[in-house]
């Protein structure tokens, strides 16, 4: 593996978590980016947005290596091999779960150092750099183990048979060498406002073996028996890494400002969970089984969203904040130079009438789960199906959250559509309170706009907005959320219109015009998974199954994925891992499974 | 002084500080519901919930009243005006140790900041000073609990000739 000016590719990185928060694992063995305690919380390793000055816990062999990396089967935790010609070392990376045997320090990342053959000298060493690298770490010992602290941040360093720790500026490391079958291990326990929790090396051993066994038996439980089985369970467990456990809220990524484009300065922050996620992942859930999952993130959006009932703010913080004001971090140089280096997201205040459609198809899925929605709850939802009626007229800036002036985005009104049939539908089965003649003359009105104004005859397709004559991936979900067009002609259509206009190879683009940004954007993954649904959807098996192989060999060493991919050089690009990626991933899978059964 | 003004405070107070808590839930001020997230505690059921978590929030709001009646009859006066800082204490504890801390240490459905990917809770947690339900809650909780105090206090203290 190689870095560029001291940055990993994107795609190099594995990720570890906890429920809680997130870490990025290089293939040499660097943990280049870690927020603690939460994963909206500031950065404590922050190498992949500052490679001098970020922060990382290195450990790789001395000498020149050759690795190797993987999840141990069906798990979140992630193994690196090295080979060096002095023989190899395994490492054992996860983020431990809590414990009730002992205390459990607030958050862990252990490291498990085996060696396998000869004897390799292994060095590692910690930099945090707290609070985005604004806090300046001190170094100190207590109780005999080493410290690394800023303010009502600490970290406890604990290893066996990792050498002598030596103390040094803004951070703590050693160098040590293992017999064939000795192995070392490494703790850090990170801590904010409580006092550190300093585990024996017994405890450690036994909570990394506990949260093995955990992540096996939860990835275990993916119900789906398809042709694409592995990747669709990879892809369930990283999406349970995005779910933030305390809340139940899901991040669409743990990284922030990962370029779309090295250099630009299209970087945001997706440490957030956006409701517009919401059906596809009460989907994704369900459908795999994980009705715990799909039930807490239910309640969740349900409970965040009540101060702003009947509108909808497009993203909540995931301790369901609403405040995620954007500023910029000038002092990091960002991923290879990209600035500015945003954290927050500006687009809270977006007006984005899609976020309605995903809400009510999200409840209508979890009532066809057979999962119950209570009276009160009902009469919540039926006053958001009436702010829609009211609202869907407006101009909004649509799915994409573009920057660009607000426009009569023909997704957003078919969203809407969406959302006011499955209000309808819900109060047929007397779930929502019965306001259906109302909401469905406002569906068929929204329809005609569509189908009058959302269609370009010229283009044969649906169209970005009604005054924006251009074919755009996000029009696919009209397919995948059942909109029913004037005829069944205009899916087949939109689907040849995207492969026509968009497509480059198995890569999607979300669009070819302005969205108020300067610079340039990889292809949307996001898009090309749901035009693999689409497809399936559509009948046109034969097809998506050829598309879906080609883009699960697009997938890392790790089988995990990005938010965009350059297709000329088949970069990763954007937030990463990405959850609305792996959630489309997940569903067309299932999709195309169903569709050839 | 009596026992019975305090528990008649108590009985009033809760209606009001409920009442208001509900006010401001309802016009967008916070996202905090007492009923359901004590209710939940007992059921997942948010209809039952509300039910018992109402039942169950007039039993604290008397429990409350008699440890008020503790503090005026140590003190040997009541008052509204002493009441009310009793109430400011009160939202202190509710908001910092009560509702923040204890309440999701033994709630079977809501989570806590150390809650992992092993669990999957129903509630989020309130955080300090419950924060986590929006800016504006620790305000209201603390308004609404110096009503509250108010009511108790000036009921213990001016009632006592009726009983």
């Amino acid at each position: 593996m190689e870095r560029v000016d001291g940055y990993a590719a994107i795609r190099d990185y594995a990720v570890i978590g906890d429920g809680r928060t997130c870490a990025l694992v290089a293939r040499d063995g660097a943990i280049d980016w870690l927020c603690l305690p939460n994963v909206d919380s500031p950065s404590t390793f922050a190498r992949l947005l500052d490679a001098e000055r970020g922060g990382a816990f290195e450990l790789s062999p001395v000498e020149p290596f050759e690795e190797e990396q993987a999840y141990l089967d069906g798990t979140n935790v992630l193994q690196t091999t090295f080979r060096t010609a002095s023989g190899t070392v395994r490492v054992t990376d996860a983020m431990t779960l809590t414990d009730v045997v002992s205390i459990a320090p607030m958050r862990e990342i252990v490291r498990k150092v085996e060696a396998l053959e000869g004897r390799v000298r292994i060095r590692w060493q910690v930099t945090p750099r707290f609070g985005y690298g604004r806090r300046e770490t001190k170094v100190g010992r207590r109780s005999g183990r080493p410290f690394l602290f800023a303010g009502r941040d600490a970290i406890a360093v604990s290893a066996w048979d990792a050498g002598t720790i030596g103390l040094g500026d803004r951070a703590v490391g050693s160098e040590f060498e293992l017999d064939p079958g000795q192995d070392a291990l490494i703790s850090l326990a990170a801590t904010y406002k409580e006092p550190a929790v300093l585990s024996g090396r017994d405890d450690v051993e036994r909570r990394l073996n506990r949260t093995e066994r955990f992540w096996k038996e939860w990835g275990g439980r993916a119900r789906y028996d398809g042709r694409w089985r592995e990747q669709v369970v990879r892809s369930a467990l990283m999406l349970k890494l995005l779910v933030f456990a305390p809340s139940g809220a899901i991040v669409a990524a743990p990284t922030a400002s990962l370029p779309e484009a090295y250099g630009g300065g299209r970087n945001w922050d997706y440490r957030y969970s956006w409701i517009r996620d919401a059906s596809w992942t009460l989907d994704a859930m369900l459908r795999l089984g994980y009705r715990d999952e799909a039930t807490a993130f239910f309640w969740w959006i349900m409970h965040a969203s009540r101060i702003t009932q009947p509108r909808l703010q497009i993203l909540y913080r995931v301790d369901g904040g609403l405040h995620a004001k954007e500023t910029t971090l000038a002092e990091f140089p960002g991923y290879r130079g990209s600035r500015p280096v945003r954290v927050g997201n500006g687009a809270v205040d977006q007006v984005q009438l899609d976020v309605y459609g995903s809400l009510f198809e999200a409840a209508s899925l979890y009532v066809e789960a057979g999962c119950h929605i209570d009276p009160d709850t009902g009469k919540e939802l039926g006053k958001i199906a009436d702010y829609v009626a009211k609202h869907w007229r407006d101009k909004d800036s649509g799915i994409w959250e573009v920057r660009s002036d607000p426009a009569h985005f023909t997704q957003s009104k078919a969203l809407c559509w969406v959302a006011l049939d499955r209000a309808a539908r819900l109060a047929e089965r007397g779930i929502l309170p019965d306001r259906r003649d109302r909401w469905r003359a406002e569906a068929d009105a929204i329809r005609a706009f569509v189908e009058e104004e959302g269609w370009d005859e010229e283009l044969r397709s649906y169209v970005r907005a009604s005054d924006q004559p251009e074919v755009d991936g996000c029009l696919l979900t009209m397919a995948l959320l059942d909109y029913p067009p004037s005829s069944g002609e205009r899916m087949q259509l939109l689907i040849d219109a995207v492969r026509r206009e968009l497509a480059d190879g198995p890569l999607v683009y979300r669009y070819r015009g302005d969205d108020g940004v300067e610079g340039k954007e990889g292809a949307f993954l996001t898009c090309s998974f749901w035009l693999a649904d689409a497809l399936a959807r559509a009948g046109r098996v034969d097809e998506a199954i050829e598309l879906m192989d080609e883009l699960l060999g697009l997938g890392n060493h790790v089988g995990l994925f990005p938010e965009e991919m350059d297709p000329a050089t088949r970069d990763y690009l954007g937030n990463y891992p990405q959850g609305l990626t792996h959630l489309a991933l997940v569903n067309a899978a299932i999709s195309i499974t169903d569709a050839e059964r | 002084m009596t026992l019975w003004g305090a528990l008649a405070g108590g009985f009033v107070g809760t209606i009001v500080l409920t009442s208001s808590l509900r006010f401001a839930q309802e016009t967008g001020l916070t996202r905090m519901d007492i009923p359901l997230m004590l209710g939940t505690v007992f059921t997942a059921s948010r209809s039952r919930a509300n039910v018992i978590g109402y039942a169950a929030h007039f039993v604290n709001g008397l429990l409350f009243a008699l440890v008020y009646y503790l503090v005026f009859r140590a003190v040997g006066h009541a008052g509204w005006l002493f009441g009310l800082g009793l109430g400011a204490v009160h939202a202190l504890f509710a908001g910092g140790a009560l509702v923040g801390v204890l309440l999701p240490a033994v709630h079977p459905r809501m989570g806590t900041p150390w809650s992992d990917a092993e669990e999957t809770p129903l509630l989020e947690p309130p955080g300090f000073m419950l924060e986590n339900y929006g800016s504006r809650t620790a305000i209201g909780n603390l308004a609404a609990h110096m009503l509250y105090g108010a009511i108790v206090g000036g009921f213990t203290g001016h009632l006592s000739s009726f009983f």
